[in-house]
């Protein structure tokens, strides 16, 4: 919906003009609303789940919960908040599915390639690119080791790069009860740093 | 002068600390650590770059298939308010012809109920008289009383009969 705004902002409709007329019936209107937040819902999602196809799911199921539930909403927060916040939650029971459905099968719950260490090239500091492969790949070790609602947290700093107040508010948490569960995050991603360290990385090239 | 880890400015960028914290004071002083921390900014930033740069068809597809979605909700909706509406109509329709009924039951049990009552007061009458004074029953009157005996005799405690 960038492109609509771009182009005539000053006529732009509202998100509570577009919601009355979701509401009285007018099924375009929400169409322009899906349009509007489409993008940012999907990255939220992606962000948390890390998966196209699961991500694509929770965009749709988001806005078709949304939609269910608009009559209710009474504005307190932004349109834009809210349905992150429901795209959050779904994101999250999403999490916690993959995890159940894994105590029951030899599947890692994150089918996310184990090394991912990129080929050497000639750029000018190859050595970097190296290391710096090795920061995703500790943080994706990191990652499989927290719980739901640690990932939840972490992925939300670390891809949406959301401030803790931010999270706390989506996840109806305390920032002190955020702030406690991305330190685990962050104990265990240090750790995976620290075999690194150990496998002979030098602190410099930092 | 201390330095700190990577580790410790990866904890410092995630956490958001406030400028009060060493780290962040440190940050403040240290040119040296505050490039390291500015390199590792960007190269966790750089990790964490979008990576899902979709085709426009793609958007066009998920709002298509999301307002499917929300159609086939819309319908069963309207479907639910009529069928709603249905139930309260014969809901209605099944109260109004129930008190319909009783109020005419009513007025068709009223002289039941009087002759009902008619017939207890006159039983209450002939249980207030002796009812072996009646001329149909005069003859059976020594058997009565036999009979009566026998059990005023049973109730004085003779067990054995």
């Amino acid at each position: 919906m960038a492109a609509f705004r771009l182009s005539d902002p000053s006529d732009a409709p509202t998100d509570r003009d577009l919601i009355d007329r979701t509401l009285a019936g007018d099924g375009a209107a929400y169409g322009t609303l899906v349009e509007r937040f489409q993008r940012k819902i999907y990255r939220v999602a992606w962000a948390i789940l890390r998966d196209d196809v699961e991500a694509d799911t929770v965009t749709q199921d988001t806005f078709v919960q949304a939609y269910t539930s608009l009559s209710r909403f009474e504005g307190r927060s932004e349109l834009e908040t809210w349905l992150t916040r429901i795209a959050i939650n779904r994101s999250r029971d999403s999490l916690r599915r993959k995890k159940f459905v894994s105590l029951f099968s030899s599947r890692d719950d994150d089918d996310e390639p184990a090394a991912m260490i990129e080929p050497v090239d000639d750029r000018p500091d190859p050595e970097r690119q190296i290391l710096s492969s090795q920061l995703r790949v500790a943080i994706q070790r990191a990652e499989r080791q927290l719980s739901s609602q640690q990932k939840v947290i972490f992925r939300l700093r670390h891809y949406e790069n959301l401030s803790l107040e931010d999270i706390a508010e989506h996840l109806g948490l305390r920032a002190g009860t955020v702030r406690a569960h991305l330190f685990r995050a962050i104990h265990k991603v240090r750790k995976e740093l620290a075999s690194w360290r150990t496998q002979g990385a030098a602190n410099e090239t930092l | 002068m201390k330095h700190f880890s990577e580790a410790d400015l990866l904890e410092t960028y995630y956490t958001q600390p406030g400028e009060s914290m060493p780290v962040m004071m440190h940050l403040a002083e240290c040119g040296e650590c505050a490039s390291r921390y500015e390199r590792l900014e960007r190269k966790v930033r750089g990790l964490a770059a979008c990576e899902h740069d979709k085709p426009e068809t793609f958007w066009a597809r998920q709002r298509i298939s999301i307002l499917r979605k929300v159609q086939t909700r819309r319908s069963p909706a309207l479907a639910k308010y009529a069928a709603a509406a249905a139930i309260v109509l014969a809901l209605g329709g099944v109260f109004a012809v129930r008190v319909d009924e009783s109020a005419s039951r009513r007025v068709d049990e009223t002289p039941i109920a009087t002759t009902a009552s008619l017939d207890d007061s006159a039983a209450r009458r002939l249980d207030d008289s002796d009812p072996w004074q009646s001329e149909e029953l005069k003859d059976l009157q020594p058997v009565v009383a036999w009979e009566s005996w026998v059990d005023a005799e049973t109730k004085n405690g003779d067990k054995s009969l």
